[in-house]
């Protein structure tokens, strides 16, 4: 069988098989178990109702079970045990953390970018959203920014060492510098501003996911609310901060947080530009300097990085308990 | 008998079909190999119906060649052979053996990581004898086989590794032409490169090209010229405590080894672009200074692969990384190697390591490209090349051979604090707190 | 009212320049590779490819040759730089105009092409623009020939052939059928999954729904790298093992808690006035999730699909993962992480290529569903 047609039948296999459950399910529940007729119809409508939910939810909660909490449960109780994994240390790994230098450095800089990069992505993708929303030539504009979401993580640090190499004959800031005047620098090597250097590569590539779900939720605000600020004298940046922003809020903070997490799983930027070096270690990476060596201190910084974004989930949680009242 | 033989060997060849029927790079019976040998391996083994897979560093060119050598063991056997390499070899072995997928073979770059799944009880020691004939065939067998011994899952020692395929990374990189015509002579001591280093500075040149780029490995050619140096002021012996940590890293001997590593990189004018230009040149891109117009750089210190990097055609020499002639130590070596081990053990995965035992295992890859080896039965005039030949005299002439230390360090050290450490170091730390670090981290791990 | 025009014209000019500025600050990078992609590996390093479209300036060496002749007391050899030996290997049939000339390695560009230079022993070396040379020296010069350096302005070199090289490579075909097999499956498989949970979670009510929004929620964080290990073991044991049917459920897990999440907050923002009039009409649950909210959610569906291909398209780490690292089952990634980029590392333009190879696809993608993509936002937009 030649290996397209394979991969085609497994794809219908794989996409059909998801597909037909719910169906079944859902016609096995209306029409068997609990039918809509009979002497009970109330009765069952009600149950297939109270049934129905779960249907819906099984094959999620699944492989959220099986693929995230499960590994979840598994690595905290690896990161109490000891590099091999047959001690039980207790919380000595997240002491030793505590006690190392390097990942203070990391802990640090892992919060500059939570507060950078979610921050820079969030505001230049709503102004691009906003400015392009009436252009004619918006929709090109738009794609050209959401370029860099098609990406490789790897390519995309491939593309900036264009930018930032110290050769003034490969990378392009240098070569600026250079024509300034001013004597080639590695801007990788700055301390503390390497860290900003290195931001920009992923808000460079996150702008486009922020523009893109904040276009659709401006193109979502009814044309009234915004005609009524016009007709009152509103200007356009009074029209976009007082009538616009408020009611996309709820969107905005979606990406905000989406892009947080991101923020926080991103080893790839870091590991393949400095790997760690110059004082541009965050926690994901740090972590991967431990993975497949010593199992339980790299759980524990994973614990450690769920600990950093637990603010912005219970935050998160609290707004979704809101919205449902 | 020979011709029953040679027919028997090629109608496997046919037999075993298409999966293998790689040609062999060098007709059975031609030319001054030790055909003999894999005669006799042929006859006494056959896996007709096995299949062998391995796994390894080597990628692209490299794969093309350790395939070459194993179409010779396919065609000898009748067994069909798998080799897949991967850049990310460390991470993925360890991954397969954690998931019970591992190949037959897993061929270590390291010694460190063998020793770590020698000891989680993923590899299977070799066959009895096999460290008698590596002591009795190889150059300074005893290193090699205690190189390869490690403690099993119940602590006790076997030997685990073969070595096959050795680095030699005391060597300094140079353009003979460059340097006729700036009348710079090879020098004979390391009195004599502080000379000259000083010497091509003060006729407006740049001496070095150094970089220690390498990704998420950044820094580990450095680790290498720290290695160099340790072993030409200090001797075999506190080497050996070193990489075993009896000596703690911030002795000031090892202090001392760094700073003098640190002469020649944190010198703004021996280093081609600066010393800022150390850390972040990728080390593939680093020799390419010594051929430009006009030179960007004289000398650059790597290890004998590094001919895969340079231009094609480009006019390279190398000489020895001289010892200090004030100092007494002879002229130690430093190396590297790769090791067969059996990560999933077979009939075939064991007649392999008995294959890598004949001569004409070594010879098939040394007659192409970038092998030494410290097998002293094979036929040295089969070297692809006359720098070849000369390297694997450096190998076998060295009164003192020492292991790459950071391979023998375990991963968090050697893979991690001494490169990132090293990098701190270029980039304007001082050594004395550089390796203090690194001694706190090594503390931590155990 | 002109006035209020005429200010509307100021400020759109003002957005256009903007929108302008950033695109092309957006662009600059991506484009440096691009045409990186297109050079050889000796004009990468030479110079910026800013200045991709004009000649490169290189020094090439090479050596006098023939045999000389006697000129009263001088000894002469003259010929063309072009045909020697050295030139040619490294200049093929370019012919480029030398701008200077030198002979030795430390000054390449000593002399002005056209002018005469004094040799070390007492002899001369003149070369012509056009690479025709003279060498005189007092006294027979031996069978080595005089070492000329000189500067050539070489023509820019655009080349196809990092991408031949890359394209090229044994098994790039099967690695881009694997790449589609893995890929399209693991991006519907989540969404299927996803909306139906995300509906139940948006509008459905029952015992338990707040504590389960939660968990999702506190699930986007898990960094995946931690499960890697611990699901390849529970793989091995149900016998899927590293298999596609593996990475899809893999995928399919890691990209859910977003997926729920996106789509959650879509739905639940859906005008409740639509729904709650459905339910009274009596259709069921399912009916409402069909006809009304499914067709409704297009755009959080279409913009989260776009992002779950990409993530798996350019995944590397679970790919190495879940596959079995054979020949036959590498993705692009993988294929070109460890197979090209191993042996080519030094390589600028190689990796150039390799990079733009591997997101080539994305980018069509994106390009040709844009337009379904901004239709499905347009028909999103409740008014």
């Amino acid at each position: 069988m030649s290996p397209i047609l394979q991969g085609l039948i497994t794809i219908v296999v794989g996409v059909g098989g998801c597909l037909g459950y719910f169906w079944l399910s859902n016609l096995l529940v209306d029409r068997v178990i609990f039918p809509a007729r009979g002497p009970r119809i109330a009765q069952n409508i009600r149950r297939a109702n109270a049934i129905r939910p779960w249907l819906f939810l099984l094959p999620a909660m699944l492989a959220l079970g099986l693929y995230l909490v499960y590994p979840v449960i598994g690595s905290f109780i690896r990161s109490l045990y000891n590099r091999s994994g047959t001690e039980f240390i207790g919380l000595d790994n997240y002491s030793r953390l505590a006690r190392s230098e390097d990942f203070r450095t990391a802990f640090l800089n892992n919060f500059l970018w939570v507060l950078v990069v979610p921050a820079a992505s969030t505001f230049l993708g709503l102004v691009v959203a906003q400015l392009t929303d009436r252009l004619r030539w918006g929709s090109v504009a738009k794609s050209l920014i959401f370029m860099p979401m098609a990406i490789s993580f790897v390519g995309a640090s491939l593309i900036w060492k264009f930018v930032y190499t110290q050769d003034p004959d490969i990378g392009l800031l240098n070569a600026i510098r250079v024509g300034l005047g001013a004597a080639p620098l590695d801007p990788l090597q700055l301390p503390f501003w390497n860290n900003f250097f290195l931001m920009v590569i992923l808000i460079w590539i996150q702008t486009g996911f922020a523009m893109v779900i904040l276009s659709a939720a401006l193109r979502g605000i009814p044309e009234e609310t915004i005609e009524a600020a016009i007709l009152d004298g509103a200007n356009p940046f009074q029209v976009f901060f007082r009538i616009k922003v408020p009611q996309i809020m709820g969107t905005i903070v979606v990406v905000w947080t989406t892009i947080t997490i991101l923020v926080l799983k991103v080893f790839d930027i870091v590991y393949t530009m400095t790997g760690g070096n110059y004082g541009t270690e965050i926690l994901p990476s740090y972590m991967m300097t431990f993975m497949f060596r010593d199992d339980g201190v790299a759980t524990a910084v994973a614990f450690v990085i769920m600990l950093v974004v637990l603010p912005v989930m219970v935050w998160n949680i609290r707004q979704a308990h809101k919205e449902m009242r | 008998m020979n011709t029953r033989m040679l027919g028997s060997a090629a109608a496997l060849a046919l037999i075993a079909g298409a999966s293998h029927a790689q040609d062999l790079r060098f007709p059975v019976g031609e030319g001054d190999f030790n055909w003999q040998s894999y005669e006799d391996f042929a006859a006494a083994h056959d896996f007709s119906g096995e299949t062998l897979t391995l796994t390894g560093p080597w990628t692209g060119a490299d794969a093309e060649l350790v395939n070459s050598m194993l179409a010779y063991f396919a065609a000898a056997t009748g067994a069909e052979v798998q080799y897949n390499g991967s850049e990310s070899f460390e991470q993925d072995i360890v991954i397969a053996t954690q998931a019970n997928s591992a190949p037959n073979i897993a061929v270590f770059p390291q010694p460190g990581l063998a020793a770590d799944l020698a000891a989680r009880g993923a590899l299977t020691p070799l066959a009895e004898g096999t460290g008698d004939w590596v002591l009795e065939n190889y150059a300074a067998g005893q290193s090699w086989v205690d190189l390869g011994t490690y403690a099993g899952p119940e602590g006790d020692e076997a030997l685990y590794g073969f070595f096959y395929k050795i680095d030699l990374k005391s060597l300094v990189w140079y353009s003979p032409e460059a340097f006729e015509e700036a009348g710079y002579d090879i020098p004979e001591s390391m009195e004599d490169l502080h000379a000259l280093t000083e010497q091509i500075v003060a006729d407006g040149g740049t001496p070095w090209c150094i970089g220690l780029g390498s990704g998420a490995a950044t820094g580990w050619p450095a680790t290498d010229w720290v290695e160099d140096l340790m072993l030409r002021t200090q001797t075999p012996e506190v080497y050996d405590q070193w990489v075993t940590n009896e000596i703690p890293f911030d002795d000031p001997r090892i202090v001392n080894a760094i700073e003098e590593f640190g002469w020649f990189a944190r010198n703004e004018d021996f280093v081609n672009g600066g010393t800022s230009a150390v850390a972040s040149t990728d080390f593939r891109d680093s020799p390419q200074g010594l051929f430009s117009f006009p030179p960007e750089c004289y000398m650059h210190r790597q290890a004998s692969f590094i001919p895969t990097f340079f231009p094609d055609d480009a006019d390279a020499d190398f000489f020895y990384f001289p010892s200090y002639a004030e100092q007494d130590l002879g002229n130690p070596v430093l190396g590297a190697g790769t090791l067969f081990a059996i990560t999933a053990d077979s009939p075939a995965a064991q007649g392999l390591i008995a294959f890598l035992q004949t001569p004409l295992a070594h010879e098939v890859w040394m007659a192409q490209s970038g092998f030494l080896t410290p097998y002293g039965a094979v036929n040295t005039d089969l070297f692809a090349s006359d720098t070849q030949r000369q390297m694997n005299e450096i190998l076998l002439n060295a009164t003192t051979f020492r292991f790459d230390a950071s391979d023998l360090m375990p991963g968090e050290i050697g893979a991690g604090a001494f490169w990132t450490g090293m990098v701190d170091y270029v980039t304007g730390e001082d050594a004395q707190s550089v390796a203090e670090g690194i001694q706190a981290r090594w503390d931590e791990i155990r | 009212m002109s006035g209020i025009a005429g200010r509307r014209s100021g400020l759109t000019w003002a957005v256009n320049l903007t929108v302008l500025a950033l695109v092309i600050l957006w662009l600059v990078p991506t484009v440096g590779l691009l045409i990186s992609s297109f050079r050889d590996r000796d004009q990468i390093g030479e110079t910026g490819w800013w200045l991709a479209a004009l000649p490169v300036e290189q020094a090439y060496r090479t050596r006098a040759e023939g045999e000389a002749r006697q000129e009263g007391d001088l000894w002469v050899i003259e010929g063309s730089l072009f045909d020697t030996a050295e030139a040619q290997s490294a200049l093929g049939e370019a012919r480029p105009g030398i701008a200077r000339f030198g002979t030795s390695a430390r000054e390449p560009g000593a002399q002005d092409a056209g002018t005469e230079a004094a040799l070390r022993d007492g002899g001369t070396l003149r070369v012509e623009p056009d690479g025709q040379y003279r060498v005189t020296t007092p006294e027979e010069p031996d069978d080595r020939g005089q070492r000329i350096y000189f500067v050539a302005a070489t023509a820019p070199a655009l080349t196809l052939d990092n991408y031949r090289t890359v394209l090229g490579a044994a098994g790039m075909g099967r690695a881009f059928m694997n790449t589609l097999t893995v890929t399209i499956p693991a991006t519907v498989i989540p969404i299927v999954i996803a909306a139906f949970a995300a509906f139940a979670l948006a509008w459905m009510r029952f015992p338990g729904r707040g504590l389960l929004i939660a968990a999702v929620v506190g699930l986007l964080v898990v960094p995946l790298q931690l499960a890697l290990v611990p699901l390849l073991n529970l793989h091995n044991r149900i016998g899927i093992g590293q298999s596609f049917v593996g990475i899809w459920l893999a995928h399919t897990g890691f990209g859910l808690p977003l997926a729920i999440y996106l789509l959650r907050n879509y739905m639940a923002g859906l005008p409740r006035d639509i729904i709650e009039s459905a339910r009274v009409d009596g259709a069921s649950d399912f009916q409402i999730f069909r006809r009304i909210v499914l067709p409704l959610s297009f755009p959080a569906l279409a913009a989260f699909g776009i992002f779950q291909f990409l993530w798996t398209w350019n995944d590397l780490l679970v790919a190495k993962v879940f596959l079995p690292s054979s020949g036959d089952a590498q993705v692009m990634t993988v294929k070109i992480a460890d197979d090209l980029l191993g042996s080519r590392g030094g390589d600028w333009g190689i990796l150039a290529t390799a990079a733009f190879v591997s997101i080539a696809v994305p980018l069509v993608v994106f390009f040709t569903m844009q337009r379904f993509f901004v239709r499905g936002l347009l028909a999103g937009s409740v008014k």
